[in-house]
């Protein structure tokens, strides 16, 4: 299961976020499921050729984030809530995102008004259920 | 208080509980050859586990720092505590321990194989001829030669081999991969990561070639002339710098770049006509809402990864100090 993990130590991208990063987009399109588990840190250190202190790193930082467990005898396996997990920081970094996209429309000279049509509309479109009785068709 | 506790349990003889995760403990060490100064106030730890890259030039006092661990010099001053052990008081039990690689290799060459591993083999305590023979499979290395018909770099992958035989906890290497062509040193180097430090062993090997440290090493330190200048994760210096690209729509004058130069956080910059180059410490975001908020336009901006081995080559020569 190493096989699709691998790294560039040109890259510029600290070794363990790139761990970190793969994991999670593995998580992500369901490569990786609840209950499956990873590597030990001894077989992926020797499947990569990286030093095994960057793979703890890496597993340390996916714990820290809710999306893995390590236990003593049974390995590391990824949790149940990681998807719930996971979901949550995709809608964290959503929420940014939809603030950086106003700000970028402020300063363009997008108007308040404008923008609040254009979201409404957004809304209404991905939300029927919010629909006004009116703006059926 | 309680730090120069802990500092006076680690400075009594014998392996003590809270050095099991450091496996190399350096304490202002300094080292004189008559009036001149090898090594100057150094202190370096190395984690249990990792491995660690000790960079720097011809003459900046690897090998004396080596020397020490091993107990072959006596600091001038300072201490070094090698796993747990304080390298003067137990350097019989380190070298029970470690496994060492050197540079020059002086392996008794009038011998073969065979004859020298049962040498080997009434000097260590834990010998295993079984994992011996295994590396010598692995680099084919021939049996019946006498040793001083081996080229340089069959004598570093047999010295690796023996090094290996007492399974030692830390492997200490004096620039083992010099004499090594490419392709050796590629299995050199993954026999390292795959067999000992992915069992958990600690790897520590000086070194001048950057390219070997950057693939294989977690943290490095930079000694220059006698000091570590660098002591860090790998990772780290990684994210630590960046570079950003500008290209402008026009040359832009000679106080814009003044300006840019004396940005926060830029370290360097290089131009050449529209084009600038600035190598950049902490966070860009900021740096860049700057750059675009000035009155010069910009055609491109870019951030790119700076290279590891240029930083550490700085480092090498004491340009960060």
């Amino acid at each position: 299961m190493a096989i699709w993990l691998h790294v560039n130590i040109r890259s510029g991208v600290p070794i363990y976020v790139q761990l970190v990063e793969q994991i999670q987009h593995a998580l992500e399109v369901g490569t990786l499921s609840p209950g499956d588990s990873l590597p030990s840190v001894r077989e992926l250190a020797s499947e990569l050729s990286i030093a095994p202190n960057t793979i703890v790193k890496a597993y340390n930082e996916l714990q820290r984030m809710g999306l893995i467990e390590s236990r003593a005898g049974k390995g590391t396996t990824v949790l149940g809530e990681a998807q719930q997990a996971l979901r949550e920081r995709q809608q964290d970094a959503l929420l940014e995102r939809l603030r950086g996209v106003v700000h970028d429309a402020s300063q363009l000279g997008v108007s308040a008004e404008v923008l609040r049509t254009h979201f409404e509309s957004a809304v209404g479109e991905f939300f029927p259920e919010t629909q006004w009785q009116g703006d059926k068709q | 208080m309680n730090d120069y506790v802990a500092e006076m349990q680690q400075r009594s003889t014998g392996p003590s509980m809270s050095s099991s995760d450091i496996a190399i403990a350096i304490d202002h060490l300094t080292v004189s050859y008559g009036t001149s100064q090898v090594l100057n106030n150094l202190s370096l730890e190395v984690p249990t586990g990792s491995i660690f890259g000790f960079l720097g030039a011809n003459g900046a006092g690897k090998t004396t720092t080596i020397k020490i661990l091993l107990g072959f010099r006596r600091p001038t001053s300072g201490s070094a505590r090698v796993l747990g052990y304080d390298v003067v008081s137990h350097h019989q039990e380190i070298c029970q321990r470690v496994g060492y690689v050197s540079e020059t290799n002086s392996l008794y060459d009038f011998l073969n194989i065979p004859q020298l591993c049962r040498l080997s083999r009434d000097l260590y305590r834990q010998w295993k001829q079984e994992r011996v023979d295994h590396y010598i499979r692995l680099f084919a290395l021939p049996l019946q030669k006498p040793i001083k018909q081996f080229s340089k770099g069959m004598k570093a992958q047999l010295a690796l081999c023996l090094a290996l035989g007492n399974d030692p906890d830390l492997l200490i290497l004096d620039e083992p991969t010099t004499e090594l062509d490419p392709v050796a040193r590629q299995m050199f180097l993954s026999t390292l990561v795959k067999d000992v430090a992915a069992e958990g062993k600690t790897i520590f090997f000086s070194s001048h070639i950057l390219s070997e440290v950057e693939a294989i090493a977690d943290r490095v330190a930079v000694l220059h002339q006698g000091r570590i200048v660098l002591s860090e994760e790998l990772d780290t210096l990684r994210d630590r710098q960046k570079m950003l690209c500008l290209i402008y729509e026009e040359q832009p004058p000679a106080e814009e770049i003044t300006v840019l130069g004396r940005l926060p956080g830029v370290r360097a910059l290089e131009r050449e006509g529209r084009a600038v180059r600035l190598r950049v410490e902490g966070n860009t975001d900021t740096l860049i809402e700057t750059i675009q908020a000035r009155p010069y336009t910009l055609r491109d901006l870019q951030v790119v990864a700076v290279r590891l081995d240029e930083l550490l080559l700085e480092y090498m020569k004491g340009e960060n100090a």
